[in-house]
């Protein structure tokens, strides 16, 4: 009973950590290139949405994350635009768009799917790995997940690998530490930031479109929850580091899933209390990491070439 | 055929023209020195070549074939590459990491950077470690991973935007003869200085800029020093002060003392005395590890020292804004150790800081204001603001102290450096009450006209009965000023002298670590 109980826990506790983990391993690295995106739940919201109307709309559940994730990255190229190529603040910008996502995604989806809120929206199905379900307690979570889940970790991989092997990756260090150094090494501090903030986009469309299509198969007004914002702590709690920031992002999913697991063991909490769980933990670990960990010297700072 | 040749060439930032029709050759194989006081252009010469900034007007030829990069990567493709006054290394990566930026292939490979640093130190004697941090390392060695930088792509043309500020007086040396190894391979040399002793040693020709015009261009065989003093400064150096032949480093001509001819009054009672003063930085790294000083009544007392040892946290300290690990520092009987700014100014001590944009004066706001920041309930009347009161008493100060300024309304940022830092320092000696005056680095990126200016103000300041701190980078106007120089290695003082027994060498060797008085 406890056994089956946890592996639902582990297995809704991965689940919910997934567009987290997405949307911060992307954002790590547009931040880790210099460019803040507040603008990142926005992004997520859009894709979900989106990612929502085109499976419906279409019948596939693919369809509907390309589509998510396009539209996660349009709004990551004009985040780009207004933060590099216009010197706008980045957290007004950021923050200009998580209204402007929460506000169109509530108003479109009363208008298309008002009167069809109950129509079910086609969503990929599980897994269901053999060879993982044969490890004890964790085993069937881990292989109870959608294929978008495994694509989350290999991101994590693929990202680590890019900041550390590859010359784009040291020119994003380089450019989110001293761009004025990496200009004059010949690299362009504003290609750099544009790919990362796309990164951080295409990543964030991801987790968006994982939301609803392969999580809920459905979309609910303003379904992100501030995942991405809770994505832009992990970030910090992770010290910039891929394998932290995604040990940030489970324990930010853990903590979620705990609303689940506290009332089925007959516990006495205040579920109310449970859903702020995670955003209160993303409150402490602001307050007692940030000043620990170094954040890259010039995140949140435009590059103007001078003498 | 000259390798770069630059006709008609015109930069202006806003209304300031900061170059003017400037046409030059530099040829293969050659050094080339620009010569020039701050703001002569010398800095936006190199950064039109190096693609910075691009010209408003003239053109480039480099190699024979038209030259107009768009920015520092097509400088590079050109084989154009520059060592920078401020350094663009990125701190926390390392030697390897610096090297491979901008240039690696698509998957980085350090054993090739490494292969490449092992044939640079072989050729140039230019060795460093690959896995070093650059924020671990002096500021002579990221002078010389800027330098490998610049050689890995095998360059035709190396621009030195100043390069010698840093350095102490050995790796001078060392940096002059990677120069000629440089052209003698056939490449040309572009170096930027006012010291006119480097140029005697190391230039082939030498071209003086002065507002951004050329005086002249003159082979260094059988020049005359002091015409080319004249033409930098444009007026007769010898009627100009001695001050001004220490500050362009004139070998030989340094005056030991005669510059201090108004005469001290003999040092009196201790004014600022520092015992066992140690300073760990947010790392934990020690920054000053048993300092003790002690500095007169009516002495200037200078510290002198490679950047990087100390000094600067130093001044942090006597500032009030960073607060010492362990130690004593008492001015005049009261101990201002870990004490805040007001409370030091209120012990009596004026302060000239280091960074004058960032911590001395606030430059969006006027100079009136700047110049009574401490002192803003002076004028209140009724707690309103008596800004009439405050503007006379700022244009009294103006022309006690020659600040150059349309009007006491004219925000900070319009002057120029020399007219904010004279503003600085009337705000700081007109303190009441002053006791002790600190002086970090006055005169960094002043025209020679304000270095007298700020050498006669910390002088008579002296023969007030101030006792005077100077930290300079700059061994000539240490020697120029001072009475006694104590030297700073490693967080602690390891040597001093007195005024009559300076010389360049004994300095030099303690601010090396290589010799103790």
């Amino acid at each position: 009973m406890i056994d089956e109980q946890m592996a639902v826990f582990i297995g809704s506790g991965l689940r919910l950590a997934v567009p987290i983990i997405f949307a911060a391993t992307g954002e790590m690295l547009s931040e880790r290139a210099g460019v803040l995106n507040l603008s990142l739940d926005g992004m997520m919201l859009m894709s979900a949405f989106t990612a929502a109307l085109a499976s419906w709309a279409t019948g596939s559940p693919l369809i509907g994350v390309a589509a998510g994730v396009l539209v996660a990255m349009a709004v990551a190229a004009v985040q780009a635009v207004l933060s590099v190529t216009l010197r706008a603040n980045q957290l007004v910008v950021g923050i200009g768009f998580n209204i402007l996502a929460l506000g169109s995604t509530t108003f479109l989806y009363r208008e298309i799917f008002g009167p069809l809120s109950r129509d079910p929206i086609p969503g990929f199905a599980q897994l269901n790995l053999p060879w993982l379900a044969h490890i004890p307690v964790i085993g069937p979570a881990l292989a109870n997940q959608t294929g978008l889940a495994y694509v989350s970790i290999v991101m994590v991989v693929v990202t680590w690998l890019i900041l550390k092997y590859t010359s784009f990756g040291l020119a994003v260090r380089a450019v989110g530490e001293d761009p004025r150094a990496a200009d004059k090494a010949g690299i362009s501090v504003a290609k750099t930031r544009y790919l990362g903030v796309l990164y951080a986009g295409i990543l964030a469309g991801f987790g968006g479109a994982f939301m609803s299509v392969a999580d809920s198969n459905t979309f609910t007004e303003n379904m992100t929850k501030g995942a991405g914002y809770l994505a832009i702590t992990a970030v910090i709690f992770g010290g910039w580091n891929p394998w932290y920031t995604l040990a940030a992002c489970l324990l930010f999913g853990f903590a979620t899933a705990l609303q689940f697991l506290v009332p089925a063991l007959q516990l006495d909490v205040p579920v109310a209390l449970l859903l702020l769980l995670p955003y209160l933990l993303a409150l402490v670990a602001i307050a007692g990491f940030v000043g620990k960990s170094r954040q890259p010297s010039a995140l949140t700072i435009p590059f103007e070439r001078g003498g | 055929m000259a390798l770069l040749e630059l006709s008609g060439l015109t930069k202006r930032f806003g209304a300031f023209t900061a170059l003017d029709d400037i046409s030059l050759l530099i040829e293969r194989g050659e050094v080339h020195c620009l010569l020039g006081e701050n703001g002569a252009g010398k800095s936006t010469l190199c950064n039109l070549v190096f693609g910075v900034h691009r010209p408003d007007g003239g053109t480039m030829t480099l190699a024979g074939e038209p030259f107009d990069p768009r920015g520092p990567a097509e400088a590079l493709q050109r084989g154009v590459v520059m060592v920078h006054q401020h350094f663009s290394l990125v701190p926390n990566m390392s030697v390897a990491e610096n090297l491979m930026l901008g240039r690696a292939s698509a998957v980085l490979k350090p054993q090739d950077i490494i292969v490449r640093m092992e044939q640079l130190a072989a050729e140039y004697g230019l060795e460093i470690a690959p896995e070093a941090r650059i924020d671990e390392l002096s500021v002579g060695e990221r002078q010389r991973v800027e330098i490998i930088k610049c050689l890995l792509g095998d360059p035709q043309l190396l621009v030195l935007d100043e390069p010698t500020a840093v350095l102490q007086p050995d790796e001078i040396d060392a940096l002059l003869a990677i120069c000629r190894q440089v052209a003698l391979r056939g490449k040309s040399v572009i170096l930027v200085t006012h010291k006119l002793g480097e140029i005697s040693r190391v230039a082939d020709r030498t071209t003086v800029l002065r507002q951004g015009r050329i005086i002249e261009t003159v082979g260094m065989e059988g020049a005359d020093i002091r015409s080319l003093v004249r033409s930098m400064v444009g007026r007769d150096v010898q009627s100009a002060g001695s001050v001004l032949a220490a500050a362009v480093d004139i070998e030989g001509k340094t005056p030991a003392k005669p510059t201090n001819a108004a005469g001290p009054v003999s040092p009196g009672e201790a004014v600022l005395q520092i015992s066992d003063l140690v300073y760990r930085d947010p790392h934990g790294v020690p920054r000053l590890d048993g300092l003790s000083l002690t500095v007169g009544t009516g002495e200037i007392v200078g510290i002198a020292g490679v950047e990087g040892n100390g000094q600067t946290e130093l001044g942090l300290i006597l500032a009030g804004l960073a607060a010492p690990s362990a130690g004593a520092i008492v001015v005049g009987g009261t101990s201002v150790a870990a004490c805040t700014p007001q409370e030091i100014t209120d012990a009596g001590v004026g302060i000239v800081p280091e960074d004058r944009h960032a911590v001395a004066c606030i430059k969006e706001l006027s100079v009136a204001e700047n110049l009574f920041l401490g002192a803003i309930g002076k004028f209140s009347r009724f707690g309103l603001l008596d800004k009439s009161a405050r503007r006379k008493a700022a244009q009294t100060m103006m022309r006690d102290f020659d600040v150059r300024a349309s009007s006491p309304d004219v925000s900070m940022a319009s002057l120029s450096g020399g007219n904010q830092q004279k503003a600085v320092l009337a705000r700081e000696l007109s303190l009441d009450p002053l006791v002790f005056l600190l002086a970090a680095q006055p005169t960094r990126g002043l025209d020679l006209g304000a270095i007298e200016a700020v050498y006669n103000r910390i002088r008579a300041a002296r023969d007030d009965g101030l006792g005077v701190l100077l930290i300079s980078s700059e061994l000539e106007e240490l020697m120029a000023v001072s009475d006694r120089i104590a030297v700073i290695y490693r967080g602690k003082l390891v040597g001093e002298l007195a005024a009559g027994a300076f010389s360049r060498e004994a300095i030099g060797a303690m601010m090396s670590g290589h010799a103790h008085v």
